[in-house]
This record gives C-alpha cells, structure tokens and sequence, in this order.
C-alpha cells in the first residue's frame, strides 16, 4: 500500500501525480526504517525464543532455502551468468518479506492458524540468513572484496562481528539492565535508539551493511529485562519508519521502463512465485499440516519486499558491478517487489478457496457435529 | 487440568491457545503493541474464523469481566470487615453439573461443608437467602459464604455431585 502511493506521487512512469522527489529527508528516514526494522528482528532472536520455535524455524526455513533458494539462484544463472552479479541478484529474488506478509497474516485473519507458527519461523530463518548475506554482499558490491581470499576474509569479518556480538549478549543483559535501572523512560528510549543507529553506523564503517549492525544491536539486549518494554514503546515508531520506507521506495519505482527488463521479470516472477509456494508446501507437509494448510502456508511466503529493496540498493550502488547490470537490477527490483507482493497478497486471500477445490474433503461435513444445546 | 499452550509468533507477539470443555478453541493473539486479538478456531478448516480485535484498554475491561472481577469489588469491600476470616465466592453451575435439578437443601452444600448459599444468581435477577426447596438451574451463580478451606470441596461438588450419604 505504501509503494503503491510512493510510485502514484512519486517521479517515474506511469506520471500520475509528481508531487514527491526522493529527497535526502525521504532518503534519511527510509534508512531509520530499515534500521530500526532489522533492530525489532535482532529483538527476536533470543536464545530462548528460537529454542521454542526450533522445529518450525529448521524445517520451514531448510525447505525454503533448498526450494526457493535453489530456484533463486538457478534464475540467476541464466539471466546474467555466473559471477557476484548472479550472487546478489540470487539474494534478492530468494528473500521474502517479512514485513510485508506479517501485516498480510493479520488483516487475513491467519494469525491463530497453525500453519502460521511455520510461516513466521521460516521468515524468522530467511531474514537471520539474508542479514548475514548482507554482509557479504555489501563487501562484493563496493568491490573490495574482488578475489576469492577477499570475500572470504570479508564472510569471516562478518562471522566475527556476529561472534562478537552473540558474545556481548550473553554478558550484556546484566549491563544494560543496571545501566537501564537509572535511565528515565524517555531517556530509555533515545539510549535504544542511539544503540540500534550507532551499531549500524559501526557496521557500515567496518565494511559490512548497516543492517546486519541494527540486527546485532538488537541481538545484543534481546536477554535483557528491557525487550518487551522496549518492543512495546518502539514498535509504532518501527512501523512508521517502515512505511516511509516502503512509500521511499515507491518513489523510485519506474514502471514505465519495465520494458526494459521483461525478459528477467517474465521468468524471474513466475519461477520465484512457484517455487516459494512449492518450498511451502512442502515443508507444510513435513510438519504435518493437511494439505490445505500446506497451501495456505506456501502463498503465505511469496511476497518480497524490504530485503530486495535493501540489496537492489546495495546493488545499485555497487561500483565494482558491471554497469547495465546495476541500472537493470534497480529497475527489476521495483518491479518484481510490486508484482510479486500483488500475487502474493491475492494468492493468499484465495487460497482457502483453492484449497478447498484442489483438495476436496474425503468426508462429507456432518450436520449433526454442529453444537448441541 | 486446563491446558493453555504458549507459542511464539515471531515479528509479531505471542499466541495463547485454550480448548473449552465443549471442544471448541480459543486463541489469543498479544501482539508487542498491546493490541490483543480474539480467534474461535473451529475444526472446519473451510470457515474463516470468526475474529475480534481489541485495544489495550478494551483487552483489560474484557479480562476483568471473564475473570469475574467486576461485579465483584464494592460488595467485597463492604463484607470484608464484618466477615473476619469468612469468604464469599461466586461459584457458576455448568449445565453438566450434577447439583443442577437437586435442591438448595439437597444438593449438601451446607451439610458437607459447612458453608451457606447466601444468595442465587439467576438471570438478570438475584434471589437473596434462597429457600432451602429452591431448585438449581443450569448457569446459576450461587453466592456461598464460607471458611476459605470449604470451597475447593464446593467446587468439587459442582463438578462431580454430593457425597454419597
């Protein structure tokens, strides 16, 4: 909804409105969305939360990286040969939204379903995976990792930070609960927030993306006292910051030069919506859902949205990429998130309805199972 | 017993599911921004569930209700000083409860317990000090008066009937 009103107000083709310019101001705050987004993921990941949703999270989230991982990288493959053009682009078709399809679960009325808990854990799965590629990839994009011992020296940088970090956390929490004791609310608060922007702003300086920083900083209080408190004065803020985020984005969305990269989008958007539902399904099964279920969790996976936004960006930007493929990656992504949550979002809404005709009941209902008084 | 499974929702709060003594499933969805969602999950997979979604404030006005706590206080208040170490509970009989159909006199409850019915709650009326032949209805609330230590043998005996003489 947002991109849909970034790309009616924004510059690019189709001219509707031109109200908006992408703007350092628009600029800025996307940054903070994407920030304080990865900050609210790194809350997640505390070893006791992950320990309770171990078995979705594993199953889902392995079958989806075989699946739509595997196609991802097939696509890109073929569509610019191998190479760190075809790393990133991969990355980027692979990664689902999880802003995208959490806000889709609830207006869907899906969030009690069972299916749901592996829908989540799978996502939880894909973002901690992609928030490592990041860092990788940001290092292969601005081009000073060029040869193999690079890239791997820039994977074990990225190891190390999140090492260091998953250290810190396990000695931080009694820190920062002493130190939170003394803080005003609101000075609270700022203290987060400086925590989550400087950690990304120390990322970025060490040659990784500022997203696996924010994710760290999370990670970093997830034990402590203070997460819920924090979770509950911050998450208006979060999803203010990814709105703006997703309307930035719409911003520079130019669907009128889609033509230029419709070979990419024709079998780049079928195969990265078939094999997520596939992916889904699968592992639906392997959990022990009906097939319904199964179905309903595979639509469920199909939207894209931040991540692609973030590494379309990264690739964008990046100088060490072949030229053509930076301006088309940019312009693929903005497309492909458009169509790709489209689908998704209206696949999701029918697919109740698909399942009860692709998998008709054995049985027929029984009235009489109707409650009696 | 009861049985309420917790399940992390990631991204999105906590769900807490509870299956009621007819088969039927309450979920509850907290989300991290106080909002509380209410699900009736039914076995049919075909139906969309039936939903409510409900602010914090409204969460806690619902809670208090369920938990009973709103027609309780003033009452209480009042009673507290004058009682000592007497209690007064509210007690609902379920339809399945065998006392329904027995008697204020029959059903025991001051034999076996030593504790008064003081008043029913039947309806939108209420009956104070019941006659002793007043019949038990399905869904009265007995009002009981009695030593804290009486009333989980009440409670029993809602559930499973008076002792055997």
């Amino acid at each position: 909804m947002f991109i849909g009103a970034g790309i009616i107000v924004g510059p690019g083709e189709p001219t509707f409105i031109h109200l908006v310019d992408p703007s350092e101001g628009t600029e800025l705050l996307s940054r903070l969305g994407i920030v304080l987004l990865l900050f609210f993921l790194g809350l997640e990941f505390s070893v006791g939360r992950l320990t309770q949703a171990r078995r979705m999270t594993l199953v889902g989230g392995g079958v989806d990286l075989a699946v739509a991982g595997g196609g991802a990288v097939l696509i890109a493959l073929l569509l610019v040969g191998p190479g760190v053009e075809a790393v990133l682009l991969a990355g980027l078709v692979y990664i689902s939204s999880s802003a995208v399809i959490t806000r889709a679960l609830f207006d869907f009325r899906r969030l009690a379903d069972p299916e749901t808990d592996m829908v989540l854990g799978t996502l939880l799965f894909e973002d901690l995976a992609i928030a490592l590629f990041l860092g990788v990839a940001a290092a292969l994009a601005s081009g000073r990792a060029a040869g193999p011992v690079e890239i791997a020296g820039t994977a074990l940088l990225a190891l190390a930070f999140v090492a260091a970090f998953l250290l810190a956390a396990r000695y931080a929490p009694r820190v920062v609960d002493r130190v939170a004791d003394r803080l005003e609310r609101e000075q609270l608060l700022l203290a987060t927030l400086a925590l989550a922007i400087g950690a990304a702003a120390l990322a970025e300086a060490a040659g990784l993306s500022e997203a696996i920083g924010a994710l760290l900083a999370g990670i970093l209080i997830s034990e402590s006292e203070i997460r819920d408190d924090i979770e509950q004065q911050l998450i208006g803020l979060r999803d203010f910051a990814a709105g703006i985020f997703f309307f930035s984005f719409g911003l520079a969305v130019d669907l009128g030069r889609a033509g230029e990269v419709a070979g990419w989008l024709a079998l780049g958007i079928p195969v990265a919506v078939l094999t997520k539902v596939a992916g889904g399904f699968v592992a639906g099964r392997l959990v022990g859902l009906t097939k319904r279920r199964s179905l309903n969790a595979g639509t469920a996976l199909v939207a894209r949205g931040e991540f692609t936004i973030i590494l379309s960006k990264l690739a964008a930007g990046g100088v060490a990429l072949d030229a053509a493929f930076r301006e088309d990656v940019a312009i693929f992504a903005g497309v492909f998130v458009v169509a790709t949550t489209a689908v998704g979002v209206l696949m999701m809404r029918e697919s109740r309805r698909a399942g009860r005709v692709l998998f008709p009941s054995a049985r027929p209902r029984d009235p009489s199972e109707s409650r009696s008084t | 017993m009861l049985e309420v499974r917790e399940t992390r929702l990631p991204g999105v709060g906590t769900k807490f599911t509870m299956d009621t003594h007819r088969g039927e499933s309450v979920c509850t969805v907290v989300h991290m921004d106080g909002v509380r969602e209410l699900y009736h999950v039914t076995e049919d997979e075909d139906g969309e569930p039936s939903r409510i979604v409900l602010n914090d404030e409204e969460a806690r006005q619902l809670g208090a209700i369920l938990g009973g706590v709103i027609y309780r206080p003033q009452l209480v208040q009042d009673l507290e000083v004058a009682l000592k170490d007497l209690v007064i509970e509210w007690i609902e009989l379920p339809p399945t409860s065998p006392l329904v159909g027995l008697t204020v006199m029959t059903c025991r409850i001051r034999r076996t317990t030593g504790s008064t019915i003081v008043a029913i709650l039947r309806g939108s009326g209420a009956m104070a000090m019941p006659h002793p032949d007043e019949v038990l209805r399905a869904g009265d609330v007995l009002v009981v008066i009695g030593r804290p230590e009486a009333f989980p043998q009440i409670r029993r005996m809602v559930a499973e009937g008076p002792p055997a003489e």
